[in-house]
């Protein structure tokens, strides 16, 4: 229940839905006024046994500049705050739901592991969105990553299958397995430099492995603005590569 | 072992307009037990997917179960 900077704390309660309120009346604030994190879904556990609390971090959207620093709390003396029923709208709930579904699967699968949610922009683009992200977290996950990433692609598909499904909406979710992505980002960036650096120095083109699509575009971003080289893609469906020539 | 079974279920349940029709027969094999995943016959867009691309996705995920279990399994469907 450690509450961080101003604006914003983290708690922990029975349920998702318990922790915000928790949070939304330490704040004194309402619901739109608020950015919600679920840090940990938490679960239910069978009599108890293995259940774990669920902890959101509840944090201030920036305010207009009329609005003091030090909002004084807004006491609800008597009332509790108000909350109307919500439907599966808002950030916290679509993050329970997602992580849910995703937890009900590894435990079918008989892998024993964690999913923790959270709003993250470590998985995208400069300038793009924070999106919502699943890490999943254990023992020996390789499993779940599989070759070149195959596995962990099928879990992020039916996971997103499955919650679209649910909220009747398409939702974009990445899942994580261990940080696989962020460590497969970072080196593809640095293959791009590197290989770009090559490019510059000898003037012939490089032709990179096969990627999947998601990964090529990390390339073709990390060397968009770059001056002396420029990217394509060459070949078909689970052959295209990523080109490297001098411009 | 009717673990892998329920992975199944639970994945085609969680595709379909029609979870009541979602029935999974497990079969002996020779080498390899068979799932058959039958749905309601407007459902089976959902669970095979442009170019099978989710009965491949529940596949790759099936055989990550089946490891654990040291079996080799394989999905039909029916």
């Amino acid at each position: 229940m450690a509450s961080q900077a101003k604006g914003s704390v983290e708690v922990s309660a029975k349920t998702v839905e318990e922790a915000i309120q928790r949070g939304l009346s330490e704040l004194g604030l309402t619901r739109d006024q608020v950015e919600i994190e679920v840090v940990n879904p938490g679960r239910g556990g069978v009599l108890g046994i293995g259940a774990e609390d669920a902890q959101v971090r509840v944090s201030a959207l920036p305010v207009e500049p009329s609005v003091e620093m030090e909002s004084p709390r807004v006491e609800a003396e008597g009332e509790p705050p108000v909350s109307q029923p919500e439907p599966l709208e808002s950030e916290g709930d679509v993050a329970k739901v997602a992580a849910e579904l995703l937890q009900g699967l590894l435990d079918r699968m008989k892998v024993r592991a964690r999913v923790k949610a959270r709003m993250g922009d470590d998985l995208a683009e400069e300038g793009e969105e924070p999106v919502l992200i699943l890490d999943v977290t254990g023992d020996d996950l390789g499993i779940l990553i599989g070759r070149r990433g195959e596995t962990l692609r099928a879990l992020q598909y039916m996971t997103r299958l499955m919650l679209s499904k649910k909220l009747e909406r398409w939702e974009m979710v990445i899942v994580d397995v261990e940080s696989y992505r962020v460590r497969r980002r970072r080196s593809l960036r640095q293959l791009a430099v590197r290989m770009a650096e090559r490019v510059a120095f000898s003037q012939q083109r490089v032709v990179l492995e096969a990627m999947p699509a998601h990964e090529r575009r990390i390339i073709h971003i990390a060397l968009r603005d770059h001056s002396q080289v420029a990217t394509t893609s060459i070949g078909e469906g689970d052959r295209r590569k990523v080109t490297i020539v001098p411009k | 072992m009717p673990d892998i079974k329920e992975l199944v279920e639970y994945m085609a349940q969680s595709l379909v307009n029609d979870p009541e029709a979602v029935v999974v027969e497990e079969v002996e094999g020779a080498s390899a037990t068979i799932y058959e995943l039958s749905v309601a016959s407007n459902d089976m867009g959902r669970v095979i997917g442009k170019q099978g691309r989710v009965a491949n996705a529940m596949r790759t995920l099936l055989r990550v179960a089946a490891v654990k279990e040291g079996k080799r399994v394989t999905l039909e469907i029916v």
